[in-house]
């Protein structure tokens, strides 16, 4: 099964996760699944269904101080790759489309990798793995681009001219597909800088980080 | 009506499918979107899903997902009527097919998620194989998620009471002050509720070696498994469509 990644992964580090991480962990994907539903909904009521687009780009705004607060609790392998899963499992059940379980996996855990060559303290590597761990959340706004063909199919078994419509997408698709990446680039490095100066303002001397 | 049926629901023991049904049917709506299953699978896949809801105390809910699938199909059909005179309408049909497309999925998502006690889901999990790495941080999210709504609530009100105007108006003006009187409050509190819990949780021998015992017992009933025949029959009607 494809969950198991998480574990045997978890083992090549220096230090194996162990109940007070996973608890954390879950403590922490909560929050930012919170977040990830708020923006979902705020971004669905201010730009309907394309509002999608932006979802992952406003969660990344937000979720920076969250991603980073976890990293330093508990600054081991397996982490960022957990809560990556976790949230693409839910939104599964939720009921998105099984893409988000698939980036859910394969970019948070790229964001571990990063994340680890600066032993989750160096910034540059945490920033670097926030962005890549952010686009763990642009699974559910995939299907929008398999929408092109279900109206073209819906269209065609009505009998109606399509190529307008389908021409009238490809112009659509490339740009706006350069523009959502883009825009999870900018909001997740704003929302990293953001959540490593909450860290450093409140969290680093409150004694919360390890 | 909703609530006499909820009543109803509750007091004639309302069906509740295995989970890993439910999953089936979750698996079967994700096929047929990505085949772009034509109207009449899709159609048959939404009624199905939603018959866990309305046979499970939750016919609101049902009755919802079919009546915004009956209105999506309604503009789509609209829309392509009149869509040569006036090309404008194919940005609704284009949303109202898109959207449609989804409802399967949705239908089957609204079914896992609000029939679906959160013991069930574990239990399903652990039989299911599911390591402790996942398993935890899901019980634990579960168990998190009133205290976050509670704990939002509380700073809310504590920003009122020191004069911070805690409405939307403020968080649109400051939206960075905002954020952080808000958030550093509710990551200061999920530290703390992280520790608290790891103490309860290793109290109750969680992460202990050896399978965990369950007070919940899940067994595939015969229902289960006609649910999940049943399930795949749109897959069925999508193959003989096309």
């Amino acid at each position: 099964m494809t969950q198991q990644s998480a574990l045997p992964t978890a083992q090549d580090a220096k230090r194996r996760l162990a109940v007070p991480d996973y608890i954390n962990i879950g403590v922490f994907s909560a929050l930012y699944f919170m977040i990830v539903a708020l923006c979902a909904l705020a971004s669905n009521i201010a730009f309907g269904v394309a509002g999608n687009l932006l979802l992952p780009a406003f969660a990344a705004l937000l979720a920076g101080p969250v991603f980073m607060l976890l990293n330093a609790r508990v600054r081991a392998f397996g982490a960022i790759t957990t809560m990556g899963v976790v949230l693409g499992l839910f939104l599964f059940v939720f009921g998105h489309f099984a893409t988000s379980l698939v980036t859910g996996i394969a970019f948070p855990l790229l964001g571990d990798l990063v994340a680890r060559l600066g032993a989750y303290r160096n910034k540059a590597a945490l920033l670097g793995g926030y962005v890549l761990f952010s686009f763990g959340c642009a699974g559910p706004i995939l299907p929008i681009w398999l929408m092109k063909g279900a109206y073209i199919a819906s269209l065609e078994r009505k009998g109606k001219d399509s190529a307008y419509i389908a021409s009238l997408f490809d112009h659509v698709n490339m740009a706006t597909f350069a523009g959502a990446m883009l825009a999870i680039v900018v909001g997740a490095l704003a929302g990293g800088v953001f959540g490593l100066v909450l860290l450093r303002r409140h969290f680093a001397k409150a004694g919360v980080t390890q | 009506m909703t609530a006499a049926a909820r009543a109803a629901g509750v007091r004639t023991r309302a069906l509740r499918l295995d989970p890993r049904a439910k999953l089936t049917m979750l698996a079967v709506a994700n096929v047929l979107m990505f085949l772009h299953a034509g109207p009449a699978a899709q159609s048959l896949a939404v009624v199905l899903f939603s018959l866990p809801l309305l046979f499970g105390g939750k016919a609101a809910a049902g009755v919802r997902m079919l009546a915004v699938y009956g209105v999506l199909c309604a503009v789509e059909w609209a829309s392509a009527l009149g869509v040569d005179r006036l090309p404008w309408l194919h940005i609704a049909g284009a949303t109202a097919a898109g959207v449609c497309m989804m409802m399967p999925c949705l239908t089957a998502g609204m079914a896992m998620f609000a029939t679906t006690r959160p013991g069930d889901m574990v239990c399903a999990m652990r039989r299911m194989r599911a390591p402790d790495a996942l398993v935890i941080p899901v019980v634990v999210m579960m168990r998190f998620f009133p205290t976050i709504r509670h704990d939002y609530r509380l700073i809310r009100q504590s920003l009122r009471l020191r004069g911070f105007a805690g409405g939307g108006m403020a968080l649109a003006r400051h939206p960075l002050r905002s954020l952080e009187y808000i958030l550093v409050p509710l990551l200061m509190n999920a530290a703390n509720v992280a520790r608290d819990l790891t103490v309860a949780g290793l109290a109750r021998g969680l992460g202990a070696p050896g399978e965990p015992t369950s007070m919940v017992e899940l067994r595939m009933r015969a229902v289960d498994w006609l649910a999940v025949a049943l399930s795949l029959a749109p897959l069925a009607v999508a193959a003989v469509t096309g």
